[in-house]
């Protein structure tokens, strides 16, 4: 990113939603989230936790201001969402810097935006390591597969 | 391809070490004994650990000494996630089933972590908890231990080093380290690469993953794990620090971490997504 001063549109609902969190809005779009969540279809990692209702917006596009508190002091930004189908469309996050400072965290809070990332064969990539999550102990995998089993039954 | 290569396991995982001088037993027995220490410090997987100890008596444990760093961006990382990332984690994790007996079946409603300020007095590495308290140094442990082992090989004479402790990898050598960014859902795959001097950390909920939507990495303040985000990738100087904020940036936004601290990192979200540093000294490949 070359001129920090331009808005980004992130066209990831997801990423940008969970963005926004950080950035104290998340009570003014809450419900947002929620919808987005259903929209969710899960990947591995989903959860019958969830507690959230259905609820539903109009379609549009909406404006905020936001703020959050980073190590240069208080600092603020415009976000639009465009609602459609109670799904985020479209999200621009438009940053008010007010000194250098300020602007170089907001820079680095937008950082990169990959909206799909793919995987390509590792094998491929002439690289000396793999960085993943911990292999695990083979007692804790063993019981992962005990409870597989007995949920087979 | 170093001299001298170890592998062994430890606290729950595969680890392995390079070096471009030879390691000899005496040095690998040194290794394996600093791993053991730690071990029965901090685990809450034996019960003659000083974890084991305090959650089951309460008082004041005085840990190894070198635990200060680790205590001390426990306490760092509490306050920049409020109090998302915490080391009183552990009564959430076993109350999801993830127990020293591997129980693995969630018990509900799921529990939050006590407040630190509540349970909690940290001098130095002197912990006393008025009440028994069940740590957990999941979040940071095997950073620290990693830059602790790299420490202890260079006090044997051998500097250059690759310690990877299967996640936490710490890279001393002079030339940097070509490193895969392992695809959270299949491990065959990369999502991008990065060149290592010093430390990687990933963080990544799949493998320790026992039923629908349950894994290790919880927020403390609901006792619930994470699930926006998938995996995250940290370079930092050390490995407890690179650890410490992998796990982090489960709980919070990297823009809330980059004041107190200089890393790289790579976020990978449940949907697919991601973000990244501007400054990644690598790539994350994209649609």
């Amino acid at each position: 990113m070359t001129d920090r001063s331009m808005p980004r549109t992130l066209r990831s609902s997801r990423t940008a939603l969970v963005s926004l969190a950080g950035v104290g809005l998340l009570g003014t779009l809450a419900g947002c989230a929620g919808g987005a969540e259903a929209e969710e279809s899960g990947t591995g990692s989903s959860t019958g936790a969830d507690s959230a209702g259905a609820r539903s917006y109009a379609d549009g596009t909406y404006e905020a201001d936001g703020s959050y508190r980073s190590p240069g002091g208080q600092q603020t930004v415009t976000v639009s969402i465009t609602l459609a189908d109670d799904t985020v469309t479209a999200v621009t996050v438009t940053p008010h810097a007010t000194d250098p400072n300020a602007k170089q965290f907001q820079g680095q809070f937008a950082g990169a935006i990959a909206d799909q990332v793919v995987g390509r064969d590792i094998d491929s990539l002439n690289v000396s390591r793999v960085a993943g999550s911990s292999l695990t102990s083979s007692g804790f995998n063993d019981a992962v597969e005990q409870i597989k089993a007995d949920a087979a039954e | 391809m170093p001299p001298s290569e170890r592998r062994f396991s430890a606290i729950g995982a595969p680890w392995r070490i390079d070096t471009e001088e030879p390691l000899d037993d005496a040095g690998f027995e040194r290794v394996l004994a600093l791993v053991e220490e730690f071990d029965r410090a901090y685990s809450r997987f034996r019960d003659d650990s000083l974890v084991a100890r305090l959650a089951r008596d309460g008082g004041t444990v005085d840990f190894p000494e070198d635990a200060e760093p680790m205590f001390a961006l426990y306490a760092a990382l509490y306050r920049a996630t409020d109090g998302a990332l915490t080391p009183l984690v552990g009564a959430s994790l076993e109350q999801l089933g993830y127990d020293p007996a591997y129980r693995l079946t969630p018990r509900w409603p799921a529990l939050p972590s006590p407040a630190w300020d509540d349970r909690l007095r940290v001098e130095g590495s002197r912990v006393t908890a008025a009440e028994p308290v069940l740590l957990d140094v999941g979040a940071a442990g095997k950073g620290a231990l990693v830059d602790l082992v790299s420490a202890e090989l260079r006090a044997v004479g051998v500097g250059g080093a690759t310690v990877d402790a299967s996640g936490d990898l710490l890279h001393t050598a002079p030339e940097p380290l070509r490193v895969a960014l392992e695809h959270p859902y299949d491990s065959s795959l990369a999502i991008g690469v990065v060149e290592v001097s010093g430390a990687i950390c990933a963080s990544a909920a799949n493998r320790r993953a026992w039923a629908d939507g349950l894994h290790h990495v919880l927020d403390g303040r609901t006792g619930l794990p994470v699930r926006e985000v998938a995996a995250t990738w940290v370079l930092s100087e050390t490995a407890l620090e690179a650890d410490g904020l992998a796990t982090a940036l489960f709980l919070t936004d990297p823009e809330r971490l980059l004041g107190d601290f200089d890393f790289r990192w790579v976020r990978m979200f449940t949907d697919g997504s991601a973000d990244y540093s501007d400054d990644l000294p690598g790539e994350v490949f994209a649609a």
